[in-house]
């Protein structure tokens, strides 16, 4: 592939600098995201815990993470009987 | 445990109701037919769990052909069973356990089907080439051709070597981050602590330079 086929989109820059936001770890992530999900399956819609602060980042930035959240909050919301469309509007987009 | 959920576990038998899991903790712990039925629930959840990640994931799911697929999902409930099984001890009752449970069977699917979708793609890291736009498209024209132009030149001059070839093939070429981590003998978090890094440099450049650089965007506000 030569430089002239490797295009810039504005989606792939907006991916690439995107706000990094405080660190936190994939292994982390995982840690958390079974309450992140929950916290935004609750009535208020917001996690709760200062802990959890930095998870919009770091699933706003990992395409991976952010793709293993959505699956858990649906199957999360199911179990519970809840509507996800709202929650699912909360969870940041890789 | 911590002192919170220790606290938070007496509060709950204060009142009289069961922790989130309480049950399955009980039975998955316990002995003869209680717990084997047990094991056979949460055998059956996981298998739910892996297969919903798989079903959402279909352009990785056509690439690999319907029997893999169902290989995959065996697999990944099987080694989640154990993973489960051996962590139950770290269960805080902070989420209800089938959540808890279900994200080990979602990550073990997602990796496995990522790296046996890829299995047989090469993942170009070597020469990656500059990136260019000789001619911005309109839209880029209306959100900021200038921007995309400092953003290129950024990544050339700012970046790390290392930065730089990690940063373009997780978001340019869009290789999953198992896979590249695999092929690289290194694991997830040092690949997304590079690209975060990475993000971070360019972002204080072009800051540096006066552009307004994208927010976290949600999916409420995804077009």
């Amino acid at each position: 592939m030569n430089d002239a086929q490797r295009p810039l989109p504005t989606e792939v820059l907006r991916r690439l600098t995107t706000d990094p936001g405080p660190w936190l770890s994939c292994d982390d992530c995982f840690r958390l995201v079974d309450r992140y999900v929950e916290g935004l399956l609750g009535d208020g819609g917001e996690p709760p815990h200062a802990e959890l602060a930095a998870m919009p980042a770091h699933l706003a930035g990992c395409s991976a993470c952010s793709e293993e959240a959505t699956t858990l909050l649906l199957l999360a919301a199911e179990d519970a009987g809840i509507d996800p469309a709202t929650a699912l509007r909360r969870l940041p987009l890789a | 445990m911590t002192e919170v959920s220790h606290d938070r576990s007496a509060c709950r038998r204060a009142r009289g109701t069961p922790a989130p899991g309480e049950d399955w903790i009980a039975e998955l712990t316990s002995d003869g037919r209680v717990r084997e039925d047990a094991l056979r629930r949460l055998h059956a959840l996981l298998v739910r769990g892996a297969r919903f990640q798989v079903s959402r994931m279909s352009a990785l799911r056509a690439m690999v052909g319907a029997a893999q697929v169902e290989d995959i999902v065996t697999l990944a409930a099987d080694e989640a069973m154990v993973a489960v099984l051996s962590k139950l001890a770290t269960f805080e009752g902070r989420s209800r356990f089938t959540t808890w449970a279900y994200k080990f069977a979602v990550l073990q699917a997602a990796v496995e089907l990522r790296r046996a979708a890829w299995s047989r793609r090469e993942v170009p890291l070597d020469a990656a080439p500059p990136l260019t736009e000789p001619r911005p498209s309109p839209d880029q024209y209306a959100e900021g051709a200038e921007l995309a132009a400092a953003a290129r030149e950024a990544i050339d001059r700012v970046l790390t070597p290392h930065q730089r070839r990690i940063a373009l093939a997780l978001i340019v070429d869009e290789v999953p981050i198992d896979v590249l981590a695999d092929r690289l003998g290194t694991n997830r978090n040092a690949l997304y602590k590079t690209l975060h890094d990475a993000r971070s440099r360019l972002r204080t450049h072009l800051a540096g330079l006066g552009y307004a650089t994208p927010p976290t965007r949600s999916r409420g506000e995804a077009r």
